[in-house]
């Protein structure tokens, strides 16, 4: 697969390719008697421009873990670094692209202003930095012709897109995506995915991915971390080594199925053991 | 990536027509004239009880000048007395979000005062500041602070806590986040306890001229001293005009909201 070690080959042209480090970390909630250890000794390296997905049952922690890389929440144990700084500084330099759950779109603001918005907050930390436009980065989003209009005017897939777009403008080191497509319906939803694609694949960024979906980790991800819970822990890493660029084309080859069933058994494995 | 718009802007294709007009305004006027057609029947047979509307709508024409200056001394009450009440609430509620100290040493005062009816203190308050129109202020601020503030409180505190997240993640200022997220975000529950608060004015602006009647012109002075003389034409008369400015506060309040807050409606009807 030519592409694959096209890929590896830049990579490795970096010495500091390192984009994120979660070395150790713990994380529990509750006081002593009812203490809930939600990560266990989580440890994970996201390289630059690399597309990384957590996976794994409810309870395993993934959004916790993206709460931590994002700042949102401590750590009681271990460290997050981003580019070899503190999530806090990380944080301070802008280098953190939050895509919630939720578009988390601001009503009163046209879209164009909502994906303004990341440039006008914090504007010191916009100094030597690639900011993008915001009305070419939504006509690449397919929303150029909306632009002047109010989030609850948009479907929910083009909120979402709004809300990816966002996070992209301010040009960030990582992005971290916590289940964006998860309130779509199933056909909005793989066209959003695609639209992601697309966009990520001409736009190499760091991405912390967490989803449901085993087909939405392996179309977008260069790795899989498969989460297990109680405690929530790193199960195992999937290499996905499928040719970039990717299109939904991918869905129908032997390879894609293959890792699909692959990944599911391990799925599977994990909630057996789990249950026992 | 193509997809189609979700809520393509609706619009009243019917547009103003007649059918429209008696359908929209057909049964509440009805319910009116309905009301005044009794209340006619009641006045002829019981002079003692109503006047005529027609005796109301004479006292009204006779003297147009004497309503006219005791009304604006009583918008003048509401203008400056709930305009510092709704100020006040407003920003203790501000200060009460950002700095929590604030609200713990504050929030038992407030609730005493709360329960205390303002009623009740409209006389003490004449004792103390006179007769003039600074009780007057006072009792109307008064009436109108408590909803301001709470309501202010809850919009405050109400932050779609996902886009907090993305807030903090820009590592955004506590100045940034109010202002771009706390402050418009409250705005609905700003105007809620507008909404509450300006009949609450009117009310007050009336009980504090009740207080202090004769010594100073406003349409609750007028309607103590009309009442006190059996005069029902001029009683009702300045009811019916404290009555008119509340329905013309509110209706203020509903244009001014429909202009800012309309994103916060329901179904957003394209511009």
């Amino acid at each position: 697969m030519p592409a694959v070690s096209h890929l590896q080959s830049t990579r490795t042209a970096y010495p500091d390719d390192i984009g994120v480090e979660v070395s150790n970390v713990t994380k529990s909630f509750g006081g002593d008697e009812s203490r809930v250890t939600v990560l266990n000794g989580v440890s994970l390296t996201i390289k630059k421009g690399e597309f990384v997905s957590l996976i794994g049952p409810s309870g395993c922690g993934k959004s916790t873990l993206l709460k931590l890389v994002a700042g949102l929440s401590e750590a009681n144990g271990g460290s997050v670094s981003i580019n070899g700084k503190s999530v806090r500084e990380a944080a301070k330099d802008k280098a953190i692209g939050l895509v919630p759950q939720s578009p988390a779109l601001l009503p009163w603001r046209t879209i164009l202003d909502n994906v303004s918005l990341p440039i006008s907050i914090n504007p010191g930390a916009n100094a030597g930095r690639k900011l993008r436009d915001p009305r070419e980065i939504l006509q690449s989003f397919g929303l150029g012709h909306a632009l002047d209009r109010y989030p609850a005017q948009l479907s929910g897939g083009m909120q979402q897109r709004a809300a990816i777009a966002r996070a992209f403008v301010f040009d960030p080191e990582i992005l971290l995506m916590d289940e964006p497509f998860s309130a779509l319906d199933e056909m909005n939803r793989d066209q959003q995915r695609m639209g992601l694609l697309d966009f990520w694949q001409s736009n190499r960024k760091s991405v912390l991915f967490v989803t449901h979906s085993v087909p939405e980790a392996i179309i977008l991800s260069d790795r899989i971390v498969l989460m297990a819970s109680h405690p929530g822990r790193i199960a195992e890493i999937i290499d996905v080594d499928l040719p970039r660029p990717r299109n939904e084309a991918l869905y129908a080859t032997d390879a894609f199925r293959d890792l699909e069933g692959y990944v599911r058994s391990a799925l599977r494995k994990v909630m057996e053991a789990a249950r026992v | 990536m193509s997809d189609t718009v979700a809520t393509a802007p609706r619009r009243n294709s019917s547009g103003f027509t007649v059918a429209r007009i008696v359908f929209d305004w057909g049964p509440p006027a009805l319910t009116f004239v309905i009301v005044a057609v009794l209340w006619q029947l009641v006045a002829i047979n019981n002079p003692y009880v109503l006047p005529t509307l027609d005796a109301i709508g004479n006292s009204l024409a006779s003297d147009p000048g004497m309503y006219w200056a005791n009304l604006l001394v009583t918008c003048q009450e509401v203008v400056i007395g709930a305009g510092a009440g709704i100020i006040c609430g407003f920003l203790l509620a501000v200060a009460m979000s950002e700095l929590p100290i604030v609200e713990k040493a504050v929030m038992p005062l407030i609730v005493v005062i709360m329960v205390t009816p303002v009623v009740a203190i409209a006389p003490a308050l004449v004792v103390a500041f006179g007769f003039g129109m600074l009780p007057k202020y006072i009792v109307t601020g008064l009436v109108v602070f408590f909803p301001m503030l709470v309501n202010s409180l809850a919009g405050l505190r109400d932050v779609d806590q996902k886009a907090l997240d993305v807030f903090k993640t820009l590592h955004a200022s506590r100045w940034e986040i109010f202002r771009d997220l706390r402050l418009p975000g409250c705005m609905p529950f700003v105007f809620a306890g507008l909404r509450i608060a300006m009949p609450l004015a009117v009310v007050g602006a009336a009980v504090a001229e009740f207080v202090a009647a004769g010594q100073q012109a406003g349409l609750g002075s007028l309607v103590t001293i009309a009442a006190a003389q059996a005069n029902l034409p001029v009683t009702w008369a300045s009811i019916a005009l404290l009555c008119l400015l509340g329905v013309l506060l509110v209706s203020l309040l509903a244009l001014l909201r429909k202009r800012l807050l309309w994103w916060s409606d329901e179904d957003v009807i394209g511009r």
